[in-house]
């Protein structure tokens, strides 16, 4: 069943950009108004994602001035909070509150700014992610966010086997990707050897493991059932699934199974009344190789275990069975952590219209989000289609 | 009475790893926790952990966040019923299932105590 539809999508390049926060969510949005045919009149709600904007440029009570910005100032506006599930919980509700008939139309989406534009260096930065572990029981060893994905990863490569070839094959694999991508921060060609290669920054992570920090917007405008067919090329919203794990990783049963990300892919199978076998693609919260192998499993495209080898055999590639990251993922398309969730929604938009391009996964129907926020504390999985 | 943080902390400080265990179902944490996860009881009984512990997964932090200098490594360290995560005493260098026994605290800059552990 339709709980909403996509009928508008934009986003900005991911990289680096000097511009303002409120600069940079304008391009995006303007990007969603234009795509939709919508105007600030059309909009009755604001769903907006930002996760550090507090710490990284001193800018909170982000919602009403972005509302400002873009000529909705007036409309009910909030700010969601999740690490780096931001804005997919933004778009949960904006999901939501459309469905109930609180709202027809809503614009929802999301900004951050991570690269050195900020005035922050690495070590800073690294500081500012690790917020989001544990305050007491985490970050006071000194773990950072490679090192959160490190201690999931090892373990699965204890319990399965997973190689460090396999997990370089994702990042070979999503760079391929991403060269596809115009809008990705990266996208080259890369090898196993040069991902192994490459500097450790949290074992088994080498840097070319993991994803960049970037800047970049994403903005959607979603709305009802009924309203989209007056609208050019909607896609539907079937099912949107969201799942949280106990905090700290220790407290946690199975680390690598990524419990929030089953239970949340489960809820949304369940509401589009669909398997993971009905998916024709994968967008996932691939911030580090390994987090791309447990997810693929997590959401049901590989057994466990098997994701590893999966990636090994091309199977996730473009041309594969069960394509995953066609837009290059975060770990070449980037991750300005409030922007992404929003932006794999952009992506299943343009993938579910026939409009991507050189990455286009052909005949593409029915797809699958996954963004995780957190030390796996929170996974929001979506599921959208063409409009039948 | 449930375990407080600031008890938790005192405790690691003089050498000793508590944890909760919860009175109605038995599960038990490696951190304090004001209600249980489990069975949603609020009796959770502080519970001395075990010094010896087995290292059930392991990293070495080559990019340290501002605060802290690398390398080091950070585990999830398994304590009987219970796993916390620590840090891997300097000079030591552990892999899973690893024997480790806890070796007291370190302080962050910011005075939070870390449980450390040294190779059994």
């Amino acid at each position: 069943m339709t709980r909403a539809s996509v009928v508008g999508a934009g986003m900005t390049t991911f990289g680096v950009h000097e511009s303002t926060l409120a600069e940079l969510f304008a391009t995006a949005a303007l990007d969603a108004y234009d795509d939709a045919g919508v105007g600030p009149d059309d909009v009755d709600a604001f769903y907006f994602g930002n996760a550090m904007g507090g710490q990284t440029e001193n800018d909170t009570h982000l919602a009403p001035k972005l509302a400002s910005e873009v000529g909705i100032a007036g409309v009910p506006a909030q700010r969601f909070e999740d690490a780096c599930a931001t804005s997919a919980t933004a778009f949960k509700n904006a999901v939501q509150a459309v469905e109930a008939g609180i709202h027809d139309t809503v614009l929802v989406g999301g900004v951050e700014r991570c690269t050195p534009e900020t005035g922050l260096g690495t070590g800073e930065m690294t500081r500012i992610f690790a917020s989001a572990s544990h305050r007491q029981y985490e970050q006071p060893t000194g773990l950072t966010f490679p090192g959160v994905f490190a201690l999931l990863t090892k373990r699965h490569m204890h319990e399965y086997g997973t190689t460090e070839e396999q997990l370089a094959h994702v990042a070979v694999k999503n760079h391929a990707n991403g060269q596809r991508n115009p809008r990705a921060h990266f996208g080259r060609e890369l090898t196993v050897e040069d991902v192994l290669e490459s500097p450790v920054v949290a074992d088994p992570f080498h840097l070319m493991d993991c994803c960049p920090f970037s800047d970049g917007a994403s903005a959607l405008v979603v709305t009802s059932d009924e309203r989209a067919d007056s609208y050019d090329d909607p896609v539907d919203v079937t099912g949107v699934g969201h799942a949280t794990d106990i905090v700290p990783l220790s407290a946690k049963p199975v680390p690598h199974a990524t419990q929030a990300a089953r239970d949340a892919a489960a809820g949304a199978y369940e509401q589009a009344d669909v398997t993971a076998d009905a998916m024709d693609f994968a967008e996932v919260h691939d911030c580090f190789t390994g987090a791309e192998v447990m997810a693929s499993e997590a959401i049901g495209f590989f057994e466990d275990g098997e994701g590893g080898p999966a990636a090994a055999e091309g199977r996730s590639a473009l041309d594969g069975d069960r394509p995953i990251n066609p837009s290059g993922g975060l770990k070449a398309k980037g991750h300005p952590i409030g922007a992404t969730g929003a932006a794999q929604i952009v992506e299943l938009t343009e993938q579910l219209r026939g409009d991507a391009g050189d990455r286009q996964v052909e005949g593409a129907e029915r797809a699958v989000a996954h963004n995780l926020g957190g030390d796996a504390g929170t996974t929001v999985v979506s599921v959208v289609e063409v409009r039948s | 009475m449930s375990l407080s943080y600031d008890e938790w902390a005192a405790s690691l400080r003089e050498g000793t790893l508590l944890g909760v265990t919860c009175a109605d179902c038995g599960t038990t944490y490696g951190t304090p926790f004001s209600v249980c996860n489990e069975c949603g009881g609020r009796d959770l009984d502080a519970t001395d952990l075990p010094e010896d512990g087995e290292v059930y997964s392991v990293t070495t932090v080559n990019v340290p966040p501002v605060g802290f200098e690398g390398p080091y490594q950070v585990a999830l360290v398994q304590v009987g019923p219970a796993r916390v995560t620590a840090r891997i005493a300097d000079d030591d260098e552990v892999d899973i299932g690893d024997g480790v026994v806890l070796d007291g605290a370190m302080e962050a800059d910011d005075g939070h105590p870390a449980p450390v552990f040294r190779r059994a």
